[in-house]
């Protein structure tokens, strides 16, 4: 970690100790599976417990008895039946939990354990129930020798496990036997955890405090002018170009598996997982480690080798659709997509390598300022039939500007929801203006595909744009521009309040400024990513929803949403093995709706498109066009 | 003197580097122009547009393999003999790879993509930025001037007049002159008509409906002269590949004429076929947003249409 690139986690400190808290001690990710959550909360916790047995029965293995200084508190508590008794519900509590593990593993055998080093897995869990079953047998031989610091009563399981032990000389030496093997597999378990992926328990509680505390959609900016050359960095070409949170990442995996349950790239069977690709990052760092360190200390230069294709494929760098729900599953906050986006970075500035068809977007986004190559002079052609007031250099801060984004503009599937949110808008009665031909592509699609450098160009030129319109609330409807609007680019100089139109329109619903009229049509909503997970935005939509049908439920939803397949500029890339849009579409169409609402242009795009090739009886629209046509007195036009 | 960077294929002057000549000549008012060429010593040049001053003839068997570090070596070489008070090459892809090692070499700036100059303390020049949406007015120092002329911006000069002379020598070329150089060349994959260069481009959509649907737009392209496209929905579907696809990801063509079939006409699409210049869309959707592009439409079921404008053709031909 000596060797890791410099980054800000050291802020927020109140929060960080809150995530502690609640991430570590409550395992509250751990607890969004129910089951295998339980099982590890009761591992974890009972050794938390059995803690200060360690050092008893370490005390203990010197001799049978005096142990410890009478008086001190290792001593006080070893004679309280309140402790004897934690000990023993703990005690089993660790044991059905080691055998739900192993019942999980070897019986029910979920896929997100495929990749991972499972015979490790049953040797460490071996190690544990070794472990609390020599110290329950050695506290039932104490019982049987009369030599117990606790009144025996309280501890029920040592004290009927004492039943099988007499008082001679055979339990006096398993007494011995007992404590020695316990301290032994202790000692064993410490020798062995540094080589393990049970290293976690040290790196588990470091990684969560330092992970992130701002919105999840926000990415780390690079910075290009005012750093000193060491710390000049273009992504991750090789180990040395890692951050040192990146590296404590890869300590800290688990292999558990969730994110790789989770990811609609590995589901879809693209070569991707989230898991394989932090394993093959910590394989590189441990291999090459060493060696840069050596040469580090011997004042000589060393290259260590690509991490693409060295750790992970060119492909899986690709596959990724940033939509965050392996950060989300995480039990201990490795932030995969950080990784992905450090590797995409350095692949498109540094060797201008990645899929060819992308290209045209990133030239586009550069030179038109949208991702089409549409001319800019046309972004406002839609608004003119609505008459929206287009905002021109010299007139005064508008009290709320509607940021339409280069999808609404110019895709004419997605101009209906700009249409639609103009005209609820002024329903309502909200005065607001668009800057039209001086609205450029946020840079979003060109910073997830890894090009800093255009997105930092954009975000300036923007935040130029917003400040001089004295812009201080924005609405936006894509909820790609939002986050960047929102998250982004304060880091740029641009600090404004933005709300998604979901948001806005639920509010002026609740005022009593839009009445839509009410229908029972089944109606199902799909949360974009960049809205649910990465911020927060789950109600609001489902508010509106509601108002123009009956809400229905897919199975992933909320903050475990599933990705449309357009995220992380994939809208621009050609995917590999079977469609994500089509799987979300048959998720959407087996709830029995015949609506699928959204909020994104990209997911109305996408999800349209996975309608047609399904060839499902299943209708796309924005939740924004809903409203408006539930507003509009029937029969008219 | 002004010195011109001359390109030829087939012992022929180049079109742009008659453009780049007219630039030079206008540029450089009553000051002499001379010219620099490149040949391999099985190739010959026509001088007789090049005058009237001199052609300085580098020979050498590198120029054969384009060799760029070569080329430039060859003109920093002569401009340091002449004291050229500027270079100009035309702006194809070579021009501007030339002369941008040339300033290298010279450690001089280079304009590339001019459309005017006039000459001065310090020369005023004008040229296109983001890909021609742009023109920029600066100011360039330099000794020599190093400029690239923006192809088609200038009329090319007929009025040339045979050189005065020609001053044929063998340059001395390191190695490292030599390590960029056409090693290999590999004829485009796939056969028939490339999409890119296609005057009549017919593409298929989702609403043909299989591999084997396309043997109906295969047919109308034989018959048209045209390519075969498809949208990105067919080469997701896995009907056609990727190298087929009209698109944002795919290809970009500008057919004179574009035949969309069974295409609705998404963003990703339109911006793959904007440079058409006409579009017949034959879709059964009379929403579809191709439509908004499309000059002339047939709303209905492409396949009955697209055979039947098979068979008017094939009558109409006699055949």
């Amino acid at each position: 970690m000596r060797l890791g690139k410099p980054v800000e986690r050291f802020g927020d400190v109140p929060v960080r100790v809150r995530n502690e808290a609640v991430i570590v001690l409550g395992q509250r990710k751990l607890l969004q599976r129910l089951v295998p959550g339980l099982v590890h909360a009761a591992i974890f916790w009972g050794f938390l417990v059995l803690f200060p047995t360690i050092l008893l029965a370490l005390a203990g293995v010197v001799d049978r008895e005096p142990w410890l200084p009478h008086g001190s508190p290792l001593d006080w508590l070893a004679s309280q039946g309140w402790f004897a008794l934690l000990v023993d519900v703990f005690a089993v509590l660790v044991l059905a939990g080691v055998a739900s593990a192993l019942w999980i593993r070897k019986v029910q055998r979920p896929r997100r354990f495929e990749g991972s080093h499972l015979g490790e897995a049953d040797l460490i869990l071996g190690l544990i129930a070794g472990i609390v079953t020599t110290l329950l047998l050695w506290h039932a031989t104490r019982i049987a020798l009369g030599v117990n610091e606790w009144p025996a009563s309280w501890s029920p399981v040592s004290n009927a496990l004492s039943n099988l032990f007499g008082d001679g000389t055979a339990t006096e030496v398993l007494e011995r036997v007992f404590v020695w093997a316990h301290v032994l597999l202790i000692l064993g378990f410490l020798v062995y955890l540094p080589h393990s992926k049970h290293l976690h328990i040290a790196t588990a509680a470091i990684n969560v405090f330092f992970g992130r505390t701002r919105a999840r959609g926000r990415l780390e900016p690079l910075r290009f002018d005012d750093v000193p050359e060491s710390e000049l960095r273009f992504g991750a070409g090789t180990v040395s170009d890692l951050t040192w949170k990146e590296m404590v990442d890869t300590f800290s995996c688990t292999e558990c598996g969730r994110c790789q349950d989770v990811c609609p790239a590995y589901a879809t069977g693209k070569e991707l997982s989230p898991k394989l690709l932090i394993m093959g990052l910590r394989d590189q760092l441990l291999a090459e480690g060493p060696k840069l360190l050596a040469a580090r200390r011997g004042g000589e230069a060393y290259e260590p080798p690509p991490l693409v294709p060295g750790a992970v494929s060119d492909d899986v760098v690709w596959d990724c659709v940033t939509c965050g729900a392996c950060i989300h599953e995480c039990p201990v906050s490795i932030e995969h997509v950080d990784h992905i986006v450090d590797l995409r970075r350095h692949l498109v500035m540094v060797e201008s390598r990645f899929p060819a068809e992308a290209e045209p977007m990133l030239r586009d986004v550069e030179r038109s300022a949208n991702p089409w190559g549409k001319p800019q002079a046309e972004r406002a052609a839609w608004a003119e039939a609505v008459g929206v007031r287009v905002l021109e250099p010299d007139d005064p801060p508008p009290a709320l500007l509607y940021w339409v984004g280069c999808a609404a503009s110019f895709d004419e599937r997605a101009r209906r929801t700009a249409e639609a949110t103009a005209t609820l808008l002024r329903t309502a009665g909200v005065d607001f203006a668009i800057l039209g031909p001086r609205e450029s592509c946020t840079g979003d699609p060109a910073r997830r595909m890894g090009n800093e450098y255009l997105f930092q160009e954009h975000a300036r030129q923007n935040v130029e744009t917003l400040n001089g319109a004295g812009v201080t609330r924005v609405v936006a409807n894509c909820p790609h521009c939002f986050n960047t609007l929102a998250n982004e680019y304060p880091d740029f100089g641009g600090s404004y309040e933005v709300v998604h139109h979901t948001e806005l329109l639920a509010e002026l619903v609740r005022d009593g400024r839009l009445s839509p009229a009410a229908a029972e049509t089944p109606v199902t909503y799909h949360d974009s990513c960049y809205l649910a997970r990465h911020n927060d935005v789950i109600a609001s939509p489902r508010e509106l929803v509601a108002t123009v049908g009956r809400p229905v439920e897919m199975p992933r939803h909320g903050k475990r949403t599933f990705c449309c397949g357009a995220g992380g500029a994939r809208m621009w890339m050609e995917e590999r093995g079977s469609p994500i849009n089509e799987e979300r579409v048959r998720e959407a169409a087996e709830t029995g709706a015949g609506t699928l609402a959204v909020a994104c242009p990209f997911c109305t795009v996408m999800l349209d498109d996975g309608v047609r090739q399904g060839g499902h009886d299943l209708r796309v629209a924005d939740v924004a066009v809903l409203m408006a046509e539930a507003l509009e007195p029937p029969g008219s036009e | 003197m002004i010195l011109v960077l001359v390109e030829h294929e087939g012992g022929a002057t180049t079109e742009l580097t008659s453009q780049a000549l007219a630039f030079g000549r206008s540029l450089a008012g009553d000051e002499p122009v001379d010219c620099v060429a490149c040949i391999a010593p099985s190739q010959e040049i026509a001088t007789d547009e090049l005058g009237p001053g001199t052609l300085h003839l580098a020979e050498h068997d590198a120029y054969a393999s384009l060799a760029p570090d070569a080329v430039a070596a060859t003109v920093a070489g002569v401009v340091e003999r002449t004291g050229a008070r500027a270079v100009v090459a035309p702006g194809s892809d070579t021009g501007n790879d030339v002369l941008a090692r040339v300033a290298a070499r010279l450690d001089q700036p280079l304009a590339s993509n001019c459309v005017a100059a006039t000459a001065g303390e310090p020369a005023r020049v004008t040229r296109t930025r983001w890909g021609g949406s742009l023109l920029e007015e600066a100011e360039l120092d330099g000794a020599p001037l190093l400029l690239t002329v923006q192809p088609h911006a200038v009329a090319a000069d007929v009025a040339g007049a045979p050189v005065a002379g020609v001053e044929r020598f063998t340059p001395v070329l390191a190695d490292a002159d030599l390590a960029v150089r056409v090693a290999d060349r590999v004829e485009a994959a796939g056969s028939g008509i490339a999409l890119a260069d296609a005057n009549v481009v017919v593409s298929g959509g989702r609403g043909v409906g299989s591999t084997e649907g396309f043997a109906i737009i295969e047919e109308l392209a034989g018959l048209l002269g045209a390519a075969v496209g498809c949208s990105r929905a067919v080469t997701m579907a896995g009907w056609r590949p990727h190298t087929d696809q009209v698109g944002q990801t795919g290809t970009k063509i500008a057919p004179e004429l574009y035949i969309p079939c069974g295409i609705s006409g998404a963003t990703q699409h339109m911006a793959g076929c904007k440079g058409a210049k006409r579009i017949l869309a034959i879709v059964d959707d009379a929403e579809a947003p191709i439509l908004a592009g499309a000059d002339y439409a047939v709303i209905g079921d492409l396949h009955e249409i697209v055979p039947a404008i098979s068979a008017e053709l094939r009558k109409a031909r006699g055949s």
